[in-house]
């Protein structure tokens, strides 16, 4: 089922359920697609996020009626062939540890666990991304186990380093950039998944599968982690 | 062949159309914050739509001019001069090398818009020139600064038509369409929403504009982030309108009541801290034959 209500003068956002399921985020990638292959000289700019994807078009080449009409039509075909997701899985490095994780030690005291098993729970799991935004290339990832959530910091931190790993609720995230947020720091990737590298922008896509691997200290520093 | 920057004003950005095709990734449209001022500023100088301009803030900007070429300001009367003579706004004018320019204290209006003839040749990313702060992308003017720019001959003058100058002191109406959330509100939400008068908080920037009032009080509070559209109205804790800018994060988990239409929002770009805003109502045909025509009459693809 899906729902298309205006979203502006030129844009719509289509739902596609009413609550956050992992089902969805291929969905909606997969629908995103065809629709981008399908209207791709009326469509400015596609936001596909955890239940809707919201759609910007040229309002010189068409009208909000006639957008409309036509995506119904299409997304009714659609529904009739079967969805091909085309997600991908990417692994990547965390150095999990007090120096580099800001809310580590508290998060062990919350939770009464020992850092090995944290860094179990956290990274035996295979998460989806669930929608990308926030700051460009912050991906939502989800769902952590429930031992180790966490609401977001009452007060946000000024400045979290780049690559850093957050929990807020039961979303995880890595900071491409240095930014201001309220996740709770677990650790860090030595990765360098910032702008600095334009080819970063696109590294993950909704729907896209996400794992982590703990890594120590010395693999850290040698792959150009700094403390 | 360059504008030298002697004062770089209190917030001035290179400013283009905007970034495209990236808000999938999480990248802000960003662009101009009047985009009528800004339209205005390409088109009497024969430039692209595209066209990178400087987008001055409250003013305090003071350039020199080390090359000839035509050039014009447009949106907020900052007190313009050239050599320390009032210059005039909406017009082509003719700069020689040497020549110092100004921008002053806000007289109407608070952003203006400086384009010199082919448009200023600065870095672009992500397809685009315009500045974002909040995204790291380029920086705000400098002292030091030089702005690229070729050199051009003054062929004919060419001005705005009178009666298409705003009047940024009248009050600002924002024209509202029924988008999102609007129909989960309810009758008594909607009014308070568009038979009040707010006023603009301190809390106003090219990420957004929050808006102080009686509050909404919200039902339900937080709804599941979704795409945002430029002039979302979101309804946020406190029952407080935020509206949702050039530079605004383009995922969003506040209820959202209505969309204002594009061409409202240059007038608001233009409104001081505790200005008068009002809503009223407009249908999806008005906003989007008013804004085809808008694109057309500009060139914009």
């Amino acid at each position: 089922m899906h729902r298309i209500i205006p979203a502006g003068e030129n844009s719509i956002i289509i739902y596609f359920g009413d609550q956050i399921d992992p089902s969805l985020p291929e969905k909606i990638a997969f629908t995103a697609n065809q629709l981008k292959q399908e209207f791709n000289h009326v469509i400015i700019d596609m936001i596909p996020s955890y239940i809707s994807l919201h759609i910007s078009y040229h309002l010189t080449k068409t009208t909000h009626q006639n957008f409309c009409q036509q995506v119904e039509k299409y997304l009714n075909q659609l529904k009739k062939s079967s969805i091909k997701p085309d997600s991908k899985l990417t692994q990547i490095p965390v150095y999990y540890h007090f120096d580099v994780g800001f809310d580590l030690a508290r998060l062990l005291k919350e939770k009464q666990l020992n850092l090995e098993n944290f860094i179990n729970i956290h990274s035996s799991k295979i998460y989806q991304v669930y929608a990308i935004g926030f700051s460009p290339a912050f991906a939502f990832l989800a769902s952590v186990d429930k031992k180790i959530c966490a609401p977001r910091l009452a007060t946000p931190r000024i400045k979290i380093p780049a690559g850093s790993l957050g929990i807020a609720d039961s979303q995880t995230a890595i900071y491409p950039s240095a930014s201001s947020g309220g996740w709770n720091i677990i650790g860090r990737t030595p990765l360098d998944l910032s702008l600095t590298h334009t080819e970063n922008l696109k590294k993950f896509n909704i729907g896209d599968k996400v794992k982590f691997c703990s890594i120590g200290k010395d693999e850290y520093l040698a792959n150009g982690g700094s403390l | 062949m360059t504008f030298k920057v002697i004062k770089p004003g209190y917030f001035s950005t290179i400013q283009d159309y905007g970034r495209w095709g990236y808000a999938g990734y999480g990248m802000s449209q960003s662009g101009a914050m009047d985009e009528h001022a800004y339209c205005w500023a390409n088109k009497l100088l024969n430039n692209h739509f595209n066209d990178a301009v400087l987008e001055i803030t409250f003013g305090g900007v003071q350039l020199i001019a080390l090359v000839d070429t035509v050039v014009i300001t447009t949106g907020a009367d900052l007190n313009f001069t050239i050599n320390n003579q009032t210059a005039p706004m909406w017009q082509n004018i003719k700069i020689s090398n040497g020549d110092l320019l100004s921008w002053g204290m806000p007289k109407s209006g608070i952003r203006s818009y400086f384009s010199v003839k082919g448009g200023f040749d600065v870095a672009q990313s992500f397809n685009s020139k315009s500045v974002n702060l909040r995204e790291n992308i380029g920086q705000k003017l400098m002292q030091g600064d030089e702005l690229n720019c070729n050199a051009h001959q003054y062929s004919i003058h060419k001005m705005i038509p009178r009666h298409y100058i705003p009047n940024y002191n009248n009050h600002c109406q924002l024209r509202l369409l029924p988008t999102y959330q609007f129909d989960e509100f309810n009758s008594h939400q909607k009014k308070l929403l568009f038979n009040q008068t707010y006023r603009i908080s301190p809390a106003n920037d090219r990420t957004g504009c929050r808006l102080k009032g009686q509050p909404i009080i919200l039902l339900k509070q937080s709804s599941i982030s979704e795409g945002i559209s430029y002039g979302c109205v979101e309804i946020s804790n406190d029952g407080m309108p935020i509206i949702l800018l050039k530079d605004s994060p383009t995922i969003g988990g506040y209820p959202k009541i209505g969309t204002v239409f594009s061409l409202d929002l240059a007038l608001l770009a233009q409104q001081q801290t505790n200005a008068k805003v009002r809503f009223q109502a407009i249908d999806m045909a008005t906003a989007q034959q008013k804004r085809a025509e808008f694109n057309i009459f500009f060139g914009i693809e």
